[in-house]
């Protein structure tokens, strides 16, 4: 089995988001893999900006210490465009992901809905493992 | 001078509430072209709703069939930017169309200038995925009618965003020149010097990053000496712009500090590029702070007409000036690689 040395997983500030980010730490403290914790900033965070780079939402912090996950293996990456094309970029250099993980679904959408879902787009396109944590997976 | 722009089409139903991308931004340019008191100089086309066979020269089948059937049940969020409503399938499809009844006329006149004044915008918009508030591409579908006639193309992107959609759709397709100015970094993340083009179209595309806070001296003389040789090389039939005015100094949405007159400097530059009149038209995109939009566009459609408009300044003096040089080292760095690797003949 191929192994697993860096965990690339997107994060909105959604609950689904942070379900993901539960099963992310959890396979991390299982593999000893690095955390990257990223984050895609849109056209409207430009009006309104949750996030910024250098400043690490604490909630990561608190799921990664529940996990075991110590903070030289957590990162936190904050770039320019809409969460597909973020987290592909995250298997390039300088992070090279080698498994992707997100939510079923982030802020605003739909169940079910296909188009502009990021877990469909990340499957069709990415040239890494994806996984896609469905919402009612345990977060512990 | 003529002036072609698409006639009045109800855009009122692509709308939520506190976006910025907004109704009230065709009003705004439209505003800016009744400031020029054209008269009858002024040409209103009715704008029709593209057809599938027009679209699916840019945009996939499945994508086109689920955004037809996402706004049919009323819409919804897309994705952390852009949205849809029921109406959005028709105001998006007239939207491009006008693109094409502009073109249409200012062939049919073999004169004039074109102003697509029509929402949602389009150049981030990918084959198969809405984005960055853009559902179809509307200068694509425009670009692609043009080739579809044997025609050569170059799109100016002076967004202040990177049209990313613009750029994926043509990347290796040689008859299309992609020039584009913009804010880096922003969304949408892509837009280095060092993204050429695609192997069958190497040096097509010609991106000229510029950082926050820099002003018009730049970006002109970026368009002077990185642009202009390759498109007196290039040698176009038609040139189309994708007109943002996110650019300017007191928009809300990103840091350059262009003004009025740099906008109306743009269109100069632009204007000369056509082969003849009648070869240019300018497709709205960005531009969120009304009053900006309205001089803006007044000021670039009073350009490109050779009309003299009292208009704000040009600016100068940003950070931005050792950018230019960087651009020239990364894009001759990477036309080299790709060279060394696709061979001489593949780059235009």
């Amino acid at each position: 089995m191929t192994s697993v040395t860096t965990i690339a997983v997107g994060f909105d500030g959604s609950e689904d988001s942070e379900i993901a980010l539960h099963w992310a730490m959890r396979l991390a403290g299982d593999t000893g893999a690095e955390v990257v914790v990223v984050h895609a900033t849109g056209m409207l965070e430009r009006l309104d900006t949750p996030f910024a780079p250098g400043e690490m939402p604490p909630v990561l912090a608190t799921i990664a210490q529940e996990h075991g996950i110590d903070s030289a293996r957590l990162h936190w990456i904050v770039d320019n465009g809409d969460a597909c094309s973020v987290l592909l970029r995250a298997v390039e250099p300088p992070i090279n992901a080698d498994l992707l993980v997100v939510g079923s679904r982030g802020h605003g959408k739909r169940a079910g809905l296909l188009l502009g879902s990021t877990s469909l787009e990340l499957t069709q396109h990415a040239t890494r493992p994806v996984v896609v944590v469905p919402s009612n997976v345990s977060r512990h | 001078m003529v002036l072609v722009i698409n006639g009045a089409y109800d855009d009122s139903g692509h709308a939520d509430p506190g976006h910025p991308e907004r109704p009230d931004r065709v009003t705004a340019a439209m505003a800016g072209v009744a400031d020029l008191h054209l008269g009858s100089d002024l040409i209103a086309v009715a704008p029709y709703a593209a057809t599938r066979p027009e679209l699916a020269r840019v945009h996939d089948d499945g994508y086109l069939d689920e955004l037809g059937a996402f706004c049919h049940e009323g819409g919804g969020a897309i994705d952390q930017d852009t949205y849809a409503t029921s109406e959005s399938w028709a105001i998006a499809r007239h939207a491009a169309g006008g693109g094409l009844a502009v073109i249409e006329e200012l062939q049919r006149r073999d004169d004039g200038v074109g102003f697509i004044a029509a929402r949602p915008p389009g150049h981030h918009a990918l084959a198969d995925r809405a984005m960055g508030f853009c559902l179809l591409n509307n200068i694509a579908i425009a670009t692609a009618a043009l080739l579809s006639q044997g025609e050569r193309v170059l799109i100016v992107d002076w967004d202040v965003h990177h049209g990313n959609g613009t750029q994926a759709i043509f990347w290796n397709q040689p008859d299309v020149l992609y020039v584009s100015t913009h804010q880096w970094p922003l969304f949408p993340g892509s837009g280095s010097a060092s993204e050429i083009g695609g192997r069958r179209a190497i040096g097509g595309t010609v991106n000229i990053p510029l950082p926050a806070g820099a002003t018009g001296d730049v970006v002109r003389r970026a368009l002077d000496e990185i642009a202009a040789p390759i498109i007196d090389e290039f040698s176009p039939t038609w040139v189309l712009v994708s007109a943002g005015f996110d650019a300017h100094r007191a928009d809300p949405m990103a840091d350059l500090q262009l003004t009025g007159g740099d906008y109306a400097a743009m269109s100069q530059a632009v204007s000369e590029y056509a082969p003849r009149p009648g070869r240019l038209a300018m497709f709205l995109e960005g531009g969120y702070d009304l009053a900006a939009l309205r001089s803006s566009v007044s000021a670039a459609l009073s350009s490109a007409l050779g009309l003299s408009a009292t208009i704000e300044g040009t600016s100068s003096g940003g950070p931005g000036t050792d950018n230019v040089e960087r651009v020239k080292h990364e894009r001759a760095s990477a036309l080299e690689t790709a060279r060394s690797i696709h061979g001489e003949g593949s780059t235009r």
